[in-house]
């Protein structure tokens, strides 16, 4: 019970710091990134990076999911990326 | 006339109806169509692999000793809803590796609950997958290769709950994952003396109500993500709650990891550098002495530590076709189990030391999810037994 206690306080503190945090956001030249230049610097981090065509527009939503899920991207991360990736079909 | 305006006012009726129906009907199906299974998006990927290893003093020098097949099933079942599952066949052994269903919260925080790859350090969610591993081989892990048991500590997989997310930082990014799950069992020696006081993390049914508590926070310093630094901590008991002398016996661990990719022009290549190192300690207890009959017990200190650093080099940026597929690859792992504990490696006095082991490898990719991954492997152990082996895979990603 105290550990679940401590794990709330823990998550209740990443929350008030996000909120915090939020306010500086991300700075203009990375909130202006591309999907490409997202693509080209993320996937090679931990994998070579796929071509576009190697999947349908749906599969790369699906994987967009699955990599926010595995790498701890953002939503507007995932978002331009597939996009980048589904306007290569 | 009469009677054909009478008609015509019917039909007309009838037509607005059914227009009007054709128009619910519509709304109606366009509802039950973004509800329904149907409109469900899944996928399914994953991995296959086929492998040998080749040693001079093995009986059988060349061996192809290793075939695999993972399918990973993904569905998006809303914009908010997840699920993901993998299912192993590694040389005919069948095993659930993941199920987990996650829920968006918000941009920032995703919900997740079931069995899940142990988020502790980046190796077990990000570099182990098949065709992610440059190595036709892993690096020292504190399992059975080396120990009486597995302890999942670097990788394997928990029942829990989790949130992570990301957070920006300006230039920079941080990201976070925390974990409550089963926690870890400790065995306390009574079935296998042999192996009184070692810890597996991988725990599907839970020997006491605690539950164990543990997370990773990711830094990214750069705005190219080129770097990133993680720390991991977990911390949870580990004894049986029925087991008076190990009812309080806790295990804590933490990882340090760290990831680095760099082009370089000079070169025409591309760099990899990762690394991650582990340290468990579990609380002080008294386990039997093998072999005694007479209730002896004995104690040690129960501390252990295994790290791997790993380079990488690329040349794709040169125009040669077949060199710019290549990938030279050295690691160097270390595992050193607790000195004293009956189990573990030793030297030839019987005290524990380090097995640390080097590989140099080779890989070819065929395309980007398709490779040839060769790779020498040196082990020594602290009996002065050296151990070379030549290890090959092929890997296709799908």
């Amino acid at each position: 019970m105290k550990k679940l206690i401590i794990t709330l306080i823990a998550i209740i503190f990443i929350v008030a710091v996000m909120a915090l945090i939020n306010s500086c956001a991300t700075s203009k030249d990375v909130a202006e990134k591309s999907g490409s230049e997202l693509w080209g610097e993320n996937c090679g981090r931990c994998h070579n990076s796929p071509s576009p065509s190697d999947f349908s527009d749906t599969q790369w939503e699906i994987i967009g999911n699955h990599m926010k899920l595995r790498a701890n991207f953002s939503d507007e991360e995932v978002n331009k990326m597939v996009k980048f990736l589904q306007s290569g079909n | 006339m009469k009677t054909a305006l009478l008609l015509l006012s019917l039909l007309m009726l009838a037509l607005v109806t059914a227009n009007a129906q054709d128009s619910t009907q519509t709304e109606l199906d366009t509802k039950i169509l973004s509800d329904a299974p149907g409109n469900t998006k899944f996928m399914l990927t994953g991995a296959a692999w086929f492998g040998f290893e080749a040693n001079q003093k093995k009986d059988v020098q060349v061996n192809f000793n290793s075939y695999g097949f993972s399918p990973i099933f993904l569905w998006k079942l809303s914009d908010k809803l997840f699920f993901e599952s993998e299912i192993e066949i590694d040389n005919g052994e069948m095993e659930l590796e993941f199920a987990k269903l996650s829920y968006s919260l918000n941009k920032y925080m995703t919900i997740g609950a079931g069995r899940m790859l142990s988020p502790f350090g980046a190796y077990g969610e990000r570099w182990e997958p098949v065709f992610i591993e440059k190595f036709p081989n892993s690096p020292i892990r504190a399992r059975s290769d080396y120990l009486p048991g597995s302890t999942h500590l670097n990788w394997g997989a928990i029942m829990g709950i989790d949130v992570r997310g990301n957070i920006p930082l300006g230039s920079a990014k941080m990201n976070y994952v925390l974990f409550v799950s089963n926690g870890p069992t400790l065995d306390n020696g009574s079935e296998d003396p042999k192996k009184g006081g070692i810890i597996d993390y991988e725990n599907l049914d839970d020997n006491n109500t605690n539950k164990e508590i543990g997370g990773r926070i990711g830094f990214l310093p750069f705005s190219n993500s080129s770097l990133e630094i993680g720390l991991s901590g977990r911390h949870g008991i580990a004894g049986n709650q029925n087991d008076p002398l190990y009812s309080n016996i806790a295990a804590t661990s933490y990882a340090i990891d760290l990831s680095y990719v760099e082009s370089i022009e000079l070169i025409s290549s591309n760099i990899g550098i990762k690394g991650q190192f582990n340290a468990l300690t579990v609380d002080k207890a008294s386990y039997p002495v093998p072999g005694d009959t007479t209730g002896l017990m004995y104690s040690f200190d129960n501390t252990m530590q295994n790290y791997f650093v790993q380079v990488s080099v690329s040349p794709a940026m040169l125009s040669n076709h077949f060199l710019k597929n290549l990938e030279l690859l050295f690691r160097y792992n270390s595992l050193t189990p607790p000195k004293d504990a009956v189990w573990g490696a030793k030297d030839a006095s019987g005290k524990g030391g380090s097995i640390t082991r080097a590989d140099i490898g080779l890989c070819y990719w065929l395309s980007w999810r398709v490779g040839l991954r060769f790779a020498y492997e040196m082990s020594s152990y602290p009996d002065g037994t050296k151990v070379n082996e030549i290890l090959g895979r092929f890997v296709m990603g799908f």
